[in-house]
């Protein structure tokens, strides 16, 4: 197991070096010039744009950039936004909050998923199941800018309650979270619903399940220990991988609740052509994502014992 | 239901007020009228996009910020007009050489004297281009200067700015200009302490984290929490014109304009400059306090002379027939829920000389048979072809207005025409910046100071920086010059006259002016809004 | 590592010894006997045509595709005509809907913006599971080289976040590509959107391949001598792609609302291509004053129902396909 860590860990290399590749060569490909966001709608010099394009290397091809990018990194220097912040400063300020909200809403959505799911699996057909589908259904149909909306005004402002607040702002509390990582947790709470029952109604077919009641065992008791263990492979591996995307793919709620998060500083970076923070966004990213994937298999390893690796 | 309308004084009565206040407060505790005057008022802000320092900042993240940190030689008032600060005096003879007098008195919060120096240095650190700082513009009209307000190549002092004595310094223009003390309240122009540079003669990144001011607030312990807020406590040694009557600023970081009204609303936070789209409908029936008028952004759009079928006669005509065939009224009213002002000119309503009656501004009235026949004297010359769009930047919120004006356009001429979305604002201007954009393109100007000539010169004049038609007309360009050394009611006429030769050319095609639309809490008071569409944040009380 | 197999069994998960006609081993026999081997795709059309589910979502897509095709039997008026006058007008005569903020009507506007947004959910969907599905598939059983190599090209691609991926891409092809048409639209949004959706699939097929490769009935095949080609793609990915229906039935809503999401942030499809994502984003504005509501609802249930016709039909090709769901 431990061999087989350390190669994913080095399989991890060619990943955030081609990950920051492809957005460095999208960044760049972008037709935009950052330099005219500086100034907005007066001229600039060409004495003044030959200064900041020394000093944020824009002179350069992107090629090099992205090389001197790498290098950076290397060192634990990501650079600087064109407001001379250093970017991991940007990244540790809004890292925690992310995080946060990302697991708040994962947790939310596994709990519920799972248990709505298994239950919608077992009872297939029946009313519950038909319930949840409709539900389900409602929640991936209506946007999240909708949901959002429609949450913060009747939850955060029309009820009034004092430990929901409609709105985070940077001084963020564990609660003030929670509205938006409901929010944020439904949007993909269909998918590991769905991916749920779909699993368990699967496995109550399955021959071992037929072994476990025909051994005697309780309902309860073939489903807990037979059935979920192998239904929850598919909603491990959603779940796992789709920490990353609450995290900066939040940038619809971040806005909405004013979560001074990384979807947020990730989308501002677009919008204004800062390579630097967008690229080292990403490679935070694949971070997580590896990590994640790594932890979801070595899960598997345990949930089904017919999985093995070498 | 409560609104608070917006009462515009005039300038006389403005100034007498804020004497009174700062009577009023001077004395508050012995006469218990300032019960509330410790009180820390909250407003709408976002992350600064750059250091704290005045010519380093162009964006209001930071720049709001910055007119609470620092005082210039002169203040504006309410109404445009300007308050000698740190000046004694501004006078000039020729209006091209100006020499400036200092108060005494006048310190930075680290206790230093604000001298002429202080000025001279931070202005040529502004203007050196080794230093990057985005306000360098500015300068522009000083001589020693480029067109965009650089030092020359080698040269790191403005070479028109003489220091004579202490509190004594001497600025030489490039031309004449008679408004330029009005030009001297923007941030650009605010001094630096001697601490804010480093060894190296740069200033520091420390200082543009907490800066030094001279203003009338200065920063609170916490100071700059980067992606929570900036707060502010008042400046006890600060004895200008904008004395606080509240305790303290705190300007709330916000990314979203709606969550700032969401929290307006949930009361917490008291004034919000910028109502969001969403609220648009319902901000004055809302519980908050609302204020809606005519402020000084000017909206447009613009032809660029390239395009076919818009140069020479031709292009006069289309353009006129286009102007026609929108229905400003309607699109303000519609879409904008009222927070729009139907241009009448090229200027903006809230400045000295403005007038609703400037010749040739009939175009702008919605006349759609007026519009259908100069567009059909247009097919004679040479019948239409393609499809009239609108270019704008997705992440400014245009969106809505674009397709309704093209709407308007599409019904009354029949012709094809649509809006031409571009992701970001930099991708925009980079097209019309190289001349390379194919479509008409959204345009919209704010003053810098307070001047209707701002609006014009720098837009329409022949080379102008943000001539963004490349428009060129002699008659135009000596028009303005002269009105730009001229004083009083002679120098109104002339700009009447200037924008009479725009309506017939209408090198942008006007459409309305952004009001303040904005809103406070129900229990804040003296919330009262510049010329720059922003509140008077000193006056505001809780 | 020590091999699983030569681990003591875990207590519960004791190997069950089924009298040999109830095996899958038999199964695979019976079919490998008596029929060719695509009977198991008619044999689930048989099935699927019994079910319920599957002709509630006929009908849902049967009328969908006749309001794509035709749009104008389902209104007279035109969805490209607005006049500000009307703008937020309610329902009258010929427009059942009332009118947009532009003055549009509502109704015709959602009637012919199903095919945009339809295309858009359908058209990356297709390439997202065609993507996924073989590359999962190949990942898995091939393992090795193949499986380092897919498994790490959908981390590059699954790393980065959905929505992040696609405004940076849309940004970019956008003012490369201007005067694009509605197909060139359509696919700008389609490809930004499957470019970093594909790995999704990959790796729950890959997870799911993985689970069933090791099933006595594939070492069965196995054993009897199937090729690796054929035992992939005859008994290995049926049995392992229900999870993958699943997910690609509810994406197919996701990517429809992704569409409106990005339309939110100003980067969807451009205003002359009529979408339920275009108008509900743009009648958003809306919901904190709670009037005129019904400019939101009219598109948003359109789409509602849409992917609910979808995920219908993939619940009941998922059943029908499923060898192990259909014992029961």
């Amino acid at each position: 197991m431990g061999w087989y860590i350390l190669k994913r860990i080095v399989q991890t290399i060619p990943v955030i070096v081609f990950a920051t590749l492809i957005i460095y060569a999208l960044v760049f490909l972008r037709p935009g010039d950052p330099i005219l966001n500086l100034f907005g709608d007066k001229p600039v010099s060409e004495a003044t744009r030959a200064t900041i394009e020394a000093q944020y290397n824009l002179d350069k091809p992107f090629i090099v950039q992205w090389l001197l990018f790498l290098k950076g990194a290397l060192t634990f220097d990501f650079g600087t936004s064109f407001s001379g912040q250093p970017v991991i400063d940007q990244i540790q300020r809004a890292f925690p909050v992310s995080v946060t909200l990302a697991l708040m809403a994962v947790a939310f959505e596994a709990v519920l998923a799972i248990i709505i799911g298994t239950y919608a699996g077992i009872r297939r057909g029946g009313w519950f199941d038909g319930i949840s589908l409709v539900v389900s259904l409602l929640i991936v149909a209506v946007p999240i800018f909708v949901i959002g909306f429609l949450f913060q005004i009747f939850i955060g402002i029309k009820a009034d309650i004092d430990w929901l607040p409609p709105t985070v702002g940077g001084d963020w509390t564990i609660t003030d979270l929670i509205m938006p990582a409901i929010v944020l947790g439904l949007t993909s709470l269909a998918f590991a619903m769905r991916l749920t029952r779909g699993s368990v109604s699967e496995n109550l077919a399955a021959d071992h399940v037929r072994t476990a009641r025909a051994k005697g065992l309780s309902e309860g008791k073939v489903v807990r220990n037979h059935v979920l263990r192998n239904s929850l492979i598919p909603v491990v591996t959603f779940l796992g991988a789709d920490l990353g995307t609450l995290m900066a793919g939040a940038i619809v709620t971040e806005g909405i609740f004013n979560v001074p998060g990384i979807g947020g500083l990730a989308y501002s970076a677009i919008l204004k052509g800062e390579s630097p923070t967008i690229v080292s966004v990403v490679t935070l990213m694949v971070l997580i994502y590896v990590v994640m994937s790594l932890l979801v298999d070595i899960l598997y390893a345990w949930l089904d014992p017919r999985i093995r690796y070498a | 239901m409560r609104l608070t309308r917006r009462v515009r004084l005039a300038g006389v009565a403005l100034a007498a007020s804020a004497l009174v206040l700062t009577a009023c407060s001077g004395g508050s505790d012995d006469e218990g009228s300032g019960d509330a005057s410790d009180a820390i008022i909250s407003v709408n802000g976002s992350e600064p996009e750059n250091p704290l320092i005045p010519t380093a900042t162009n964006e209001t993240g930071g720049g709001n910020p910055i007119q609470n940190l620092f005082a210039g030689l002169v203040a504006y008032n309410a109404d445009g007009s300007t308050t000698n600060e740190v000046a004694e005096s501004i006078e000039s003879d020729d209006a091209t050489l100006w020499t400036v007098t200092l108060n005494d008195g006048w310190t930075f919060t680290d206790g230093t004297p604000v001298t002429a120096e202080s000025f001279v240095n931070a202005w040529n650190y502004g203007a050196d281009p080794a230093n990057a700082q985005l306000n360098a513009y500015f300068f522009y009209p000083i001589e020693g200067t480029t067109e965009e307000g650089n030092t020359p190549e080698g040269v790191s002092t403005i070479s028109g700015l003489t220091v004579v004595d202490e509190s004594t310094f001497t600025i030489q223009l490039k031309k004449p200009e008679s408004d330029f003390p009005l030009r001297l309240g923007y941030s650009a122009y605010f001094p630096l302490p001697e601490a804010a540079y480093g060894p190296d003669g740069k200033i520091t990144a420390e200082y543009g984290e907490r800066p030094i001011g001279n203003g009338p607030y200065m920063l609170s312990e916490s100071g700059w929490e980067h992606d929570v807020q900036i707060s502010m406590v008042t400046n006890p040694d600060y004895e200008g014109a904008r004395t606080p009557a509240n305790g303290g600023l705190t300007f709330k970081f916000y990314a979203d304009l709606d969550a700032a009204y969401t929290d307006l609303v949930g009361g917490d936070l008291d004034v919000l400059d910028t109502v969001p789209d969403s609220a648009l409908a319902t901000f004055e029936t809302d519980d908050v306090q609302a204020f809606n008028d005519p402020g000084s952004v000017f909206q447009s759009f613009t032809i660029p002379e390239t395009l076919p079928h818009f140069s020479g006669e031709e292009g006069k005509l289309r353009r006129q027939a286009i102007s026609y065939a929108i229905n400003r009224e309607e699109v303000t009213d519609k879409i904008f829920d009222g927070t729009r002002t139907p241009a009448s000119d090229f200027t903006a309503p809230v400045l000295d000389g403005w007038s609703e009656e400037v010749e040739g501004n009939e175009v702008l009235t919605f006349d759609e048979e007026k519009a259908q026949e100069l567009w059909a004297e247009a097919d004679a010359i040479s019948p239409w072809t393609g499809s009239f769009q609108i270019a704008y930047n997705t992440d400014g919120g245009h969106k809505a207005w674009v397709d309704a004006t093209t709407n308007q356009i599409k019904n009354a001429l029949d012709i094809d025409s649509s809006g031409a979305p571009y992701a970001t604002f930099d991708e925009l201007r980079a097209k019309v910046n190289d001349n390379t954009i194919t479509t008409a393109f959204r345009t919209g100007w704010q003053a810098d100071y307070p001047s209707m000539l701002n609006y014009l010169g720098p837009l329409y004049g022949t080379g102008a920086g943000s001539n963004d038609g490349e428009y060129t007309n002699p008659e135009f360009d000596t028009t303005i010059a002269d009105a730009a050394s001229t004083e009083g009611d002679d120098r109104y006429a002339l700009i009447e006259d200037a924008q009479a030769i725009l309506f017939t050319d209408l090198p942008a095609i006007p459409l309305w002016y952004s009001n303040i639309a904005a809103a406070a809490a129900t229990d804040v008071d003296n919330v009262e809004f510049t010329w720059q569409n922003l509140p008077d944040y000193y006056k505001i009380t809780k | 590592m020590p091999d699983s197999t030569n681990k003591p069994q875990r207590p519960g998960q004791e190997r069950f010894v089924a009298p040999l006609d109830e095996t899958p081993l038999a199964a695979i026999d019976n079919v490998d006997i008596e029929r060719a081997p695509e009977s198991q795709w008619k044999e689930a059309w048989k099935r699927m045509r019994r079910s319920p589910m599957f002709w509630s979502s006929v009908t849902i897509l049967a009328f969908l595709a006749v309001v794509i095709a035709f749009p104008q039997l389902f209104t007279s008026a035109d969805p490209r005509y607005a006049q500000l006058s009307d703008s937020l007008e309610p329902a009258r005569e010929g427009h059942p809907f009332g009118f947009t903020k532009q003055g549009a009507d509502v109704w015709a506007r959602t009637v012919y913006g199903a095919r945009a947004s339809v295309a858009v959910g359908l058209l990356t969907t297709i390439i997202f599971v065609v993507v996924g599905v073989v590359t999962g598939a190949v990942a898995a059983y091939y393992g090795k080289f193949a499986d380092t190599v897919i498994s790490r090209t959908s981390d590059i691609f699954f790393s980065i976040p959905l929505l992040l991926g696609c405004i940076v891409v849309v940004s970019v092809i956008n003012n490369t590509w201007p005067d694009r048409g509605f197909w060139g639209s359509v696919l700008v949004i389609v490809l930004a959107l499957s470019l970093f959706a594909w790995p999704q699939i990959t790796r729950q097929m890959r997870a799911a391949v993985l689970e069933v490769k090791n099933l006595e009935f594939v070492d069965a095949a196995r054993a009897i001598g199937a090729s690796g080609r054929a035992n992939l793609v005859r008994h290995i990915v049926p049995n392992a792609i229900g999870p993958v229906i699943v997910t690609a039935t509810i994406s197919l809503g996701v990517f429809i609302v992704s569409e409106a999401t990005l339309s939110f942030l100003g980067l969807g499809l451009p205003s002359n291509v009529m979408s339920w994502g275009n108008d509900i984003a743009a009648a958003e504005v809306q919901i904190r004053s709670g009037e005129n509501l019904r400019v939101l609802m009219v598109p948003s249930v359109a789409l509602a129902v849409t992917v609910l016709g979808f995920i219908l039909l993939g619940e009941a090709v998922r059943e029908a396909l499923d060898p192990k769901a259909r014992k029961k």
